[in-house]
């Protein structure tokens, strides 16, 4: 019993622990609405592989981006834009 | 039904029903219309033939029969590596991929506020639990996988075919497809669905149900949905079943992710310990069990570990993992024709008749599996992902014999 015990939590801790992840500044969604026409405003979807292909859910207007050129994407929009970026 | 019949299509049926399978069929149903039909016939034809061969009378009756009509042409070693290397990868990089496909299903059809990594990695620890359990509890368990999967699916195609809506126009863009090769990635649908895991089951069973099944739903979805974008869609299962019956027909189909992602999961993990069994087990009794002790405790949760790293590393965000998971499905095809080959040689090595629709069946799987390799377009990839598979699995097989042997003769010596 001790052993499927042992198992058990060393299964559970391994598979849960990866969950919290660290944090970052967010955008609540009524904060991203109440902004969403604004034109200093651009919406990056920075999933990629399974994390976009899975998902049916991608906010209109959004464009694709990966989150490694960062700093190429800086270059690619105005200084005053507000870049949202989403990757879940 | 019979239950050993219950259980051969519930094991059987565990890749079949998982959402990779449904991408494939809705993607290939974009591409090549209803010519699917025919070409999924002839998949399901020849699997069944495959299927007939491995059953053949003149073949080894034992539960490691696969294992040792392979040695028999190989030898040990070789034998042992390429069928290590034809099971764990795949069995992590399906299960990374496919808990990911679950986690998002689960997020945005269900919970959303529930984090998709957050059931990805829930639902692959009570997966993982659950092959600790007693064999009767697993089967049963994936019997409810694969009946809710095979259900929900029935349900939805159905209630497409008594319908009568008009397919959508619109047409949507999406740059990478997995069924872009050519036709011959329906075999993904069905590999692996001859392996029953129980003796004296008809071969034509899995098969047979595979092809009714997604028959009745490729046909639906088809009239429901644009071609185009059921070629192009990541999601073509999810896109269909929300034009089928909207709203509640999503929620259908979040159902089927889920139990399909469960059933292949567990069926994957099961065949793993079976083929392992009969490389490392030496008593008959033991394999029947699907292996020893050290097979149902150690192997699930070491497979739980290392795809709970791949879904924490980020793999499952990286194009990379549709490539490893294509690999991984490759080398198993290349597994099983080499099966079937070796079926072919024993059988005309015991001066038997070999039947023509066996020896038809495997010379159209290894056709067909030339063209998916040559024609993709990661093939310098695959044949790197085979080849290191292939090496690793040969080393550890050869470790794990040399240190077998020594053992064995110690206790010679001492006895």
């Amino acid at each position: 019993m001790k052993k499927i015990l042992f198992l058990l939590s060393l299964v559970l801790l391994f598979t849960t622990l990866p969950v919290f992840a660290g944090e970052a500044p967010t955008m609540n969604k009524d904060e991203l609405k109440a902004q969403m026409t604004s034109e200093k405003l651009a919406i990056l979807d920075v999933r990629s592989g399974r994390d976009w292909s899975s998902s049916e859910f991608k906010i209109k207007g959004a464009v694709r981006a990966a989150a490694s050129d960062l700093a190429k994407l800086s270059a690619d929009y105005k200084k005053d834009q507000k870049l949202v970026l989403y990757c879940a | 039904m019979n239950p050993s019949i219950l259980l051969s299509l519930a094991l059987g049926s565990g890749w079949l029903l998982s959402p990779e399978s449904l991408v494939i069929a809705g993607n290939s149903a974009g591409q090549l219309g209803f010519l699917i039909l025919p070409l999924l016939a002839a998949v399901a034809l020849l699997f069944t033939g495959c299927g007939k061969l491995l059953n053949n009378q003149s073949l080894p009756a034992t539960d490691s029969k696969e294992f040792q009509i392979i040695q028999n042409l190989t030898g040990t070693i070789p034998a042992a590596g390429i069928t290590i290397a034809a099971c764990v990868p795949l069995t992590v990089l399906a299960a990374t991929a496919l808990l990911v496909t679950a986690g998002y299903t689960f997020n945005e059809v269900f919970l959303y506020w529930f984090p998709n990594f957050g059931f990805s990695f829930l639902l692959l620890a009570l997966l993982t639990i659950l092959q600790l359990f007693p064999e009767k509890i697993i089967f049963r368990a994936q019997i409810c996988f694969t009946a809710l999967a095979a259900g929900g699916l029935i349900i939805l195609a159905l209630s497409g075919m008594t319908g009568g809506e008009r397919p959508a126009t619109e047409i949507a863009q999406q740059p990478f497809s997995f069924a872009s090769a050519s036709p011959a990635v329906l075999l993904f649908i069905f590999a692996g669905s001859t392996f029953s895991g129980k003796k004296q089951t008809p071969s034509f069973l899995v098969p047979l149900a595979g092809f009714v099944i997604f028959f009745l739903w490729t046909f639906a979805s088809l009239n429901y949905v644009n071609p185009e974008r059921l070629a192009s869609s990541t999601i073509p299962y999810m896109t269909a079943a929300r034009k089928i019956l909207g709203d509640p027909g999503r929620q259908i189909m979040g159902i089927v992710i889920i139990s399909g992602t469960s059933a292949a999961v567990t069926g994957l993990m099961l065949l793993s310990r079976h083929m392992l069994a009969n490389i490392f087990v030496k008593k008959e009794t033991d394999k029947k069990l699907l292996g020893t002790k050290v097979l149902r405790w150690f192997f699930p949760p070491l497979i739980a570990i290392i795809t709970a790293v791949l879904l924490a590393t980020g793999l499952a965000g990286d194009e990379l993992l549709e490539v490893l998971l294509r690999s991984a499905l490759i080398l198993w095809l290349l597994y099983y024709s080499f099966l079937c080959l070796s079926a072919l040689v024993w059988i005309n090595k015991s001066e038997h008749p070999i039947p023509l629709q066996a020896l038809l069946s495997t010379l159209f799987l290894l056709i067909s599996l030339c063209t998916l390799m040559i024609s993709n377009p990661h093939k310098t990839s695959i044949y790197i992902f085979i080849f290191s598979a292939l090496g690793i699995s040969s080393i550890i097989a050869a470790g794990w014999f040399s240190i077998h042997k020594k053992t064995n003769k110690q206790m010679e010596v001492t006895a």
